[in-house]
């Protein structure tokens, strides 16, 4: 069985390698709800590509609130993808550190109450 | 499956978020009495690692990707739904605020999609198989295909009350390409608890997940 510290070791450096990987290997093609909604209005055929100029009309949507990521789309505005690769390196360090540290501060709250 | 703020009113958002925000509520509870601190650095591997995934698009045919969301593999790993709830909605949160991979109003939808459904249905659709089937890896991976097709069928069902889709349209086109979407769902899922089980077996049978 492999030791706890390697075992933690390894799945971090598989994410880090898949996030980075993401970047050079990620499909383009729009997502399953993207595609959906090309197909809902008339610029996709259910089963076939859509044309390449092809794009949802927001003007049609319901939702008019607006948010401007600093990182849309995991690019940094005039960026590179070794710049696209660090940002999704940050992105998966962010998300562990965030869930350890939340885990982490939780258990010691839980402590802090039953004693 | 990242719905985005321009798909929904705020009004319809905000009561998703309320939802939401019982289960996020639920699952911080379940992380202060019910999680061992010992596998608080595992969870955060595994957020790490669907975070990653998540950015992953593979391409499924019909001009369309799709990626692993994770809530069924994260619930049986660690054994709980409320573990799937926990860490996407963190990962959530962190695709959203700084990648606009799914909207801040909405948010609370896609935590229920992802995180609340796809947690349920991962957990307790691979224990209701493996009670029948008795093989974890076949087990894991139905149930990881059907908490991708089922919270899409949910979300198709959002959109329609949001006026985004109409509702039969919409659920025959999500549910094909999340039917598709779901063999990448229920591959990985598979490969991740083969490499766990091999790894550290413990981690699994202490979750429940390997049959006595």
């Amino acid at each position: 069985m492999i030791p706890n510290r390697t075992f933690l070791a390894v799945g971090i450096v598989l994410a880090l390698v898949i996030g980075i990987a993401a970047v050079f290997f990620a499909s383009g093609d729009p997502d399953g709800l993207d595609s959906t909604a090309l197909v809902v209005q008339g610029q996709k055929e259910l089963t076939q590509p859509a044309k390449p100029d092809a794009e949802i009309d927001e003007s049609a949507l319901p939702g008019k609130f607006e948010y401007s990521a600093p990182f849309p789309d995991y690019t940094l505005e005039g960026g590179t993808k070794v710049t696209d690769a660090a940002l999704l390196v940050v992105g998966t360090l962010i998300a562990l550190i965030l869930v350890f540290a939340l885990g982490k501060g939780l258990k010691a709250f839980g402590r802090t109450r039953s004693s | 499956m990242h719905i985005p703020d321009s798909f929904m009113p705020i009004t319809q958002g905000a009561v998703y978020w309320i939802i939401a925000l019982i289960f996020i509520a639920l699952a911080l509870r379940w992380v202060k009495n019910e999680l061992s601190e010992e596998k608080v650095p595992l969870v955060a591997v595994l957020a790490a690692g669907v975070f990653a995934l998540q950015a992953f698009n593979l391409p499924v045919t019909m001009g369309t990707s799709g990626h692993l969301v994770g809530g069924a593999l994260v619930a049986i790993v660690l054994g709980s739904p409320f573990a799937a709830i926990f860490v996407l909605s963190l990962v959530l949160i962190v695709q959203g605020v700084l990648f606009g991979d799914g909207g801040i109003t909405v948010m609370g939808a896609n935590i229920i999609n992802m995180g609340v459904i796809g947690g349920f249905v991962g957990y307790y659709g691979y224990h209701g198989l493996l009670s029948v089937t008795r093989n974890i890896y076949a087990s894991a991976a139905c149930a990881a295909w059907l908490a991708c097709i089922i919270p899409a069928l949910a979300a198709s069902v959002e959109l329609a009350l949001a006026g985004t889709f109409p509702l039969v349209p919409g659920m025959i086109s999500m549910g094909i390409y999340h039917a598709v979407i779901g063999l990448i769902e229920g591959g990985i899922t598979a490969v991740v608890l083969g490499l766990i089980s091999s790894a550290r077996p413990d981690i699994l049978e202490s979750a429940g997940g390997i049959p006595a």
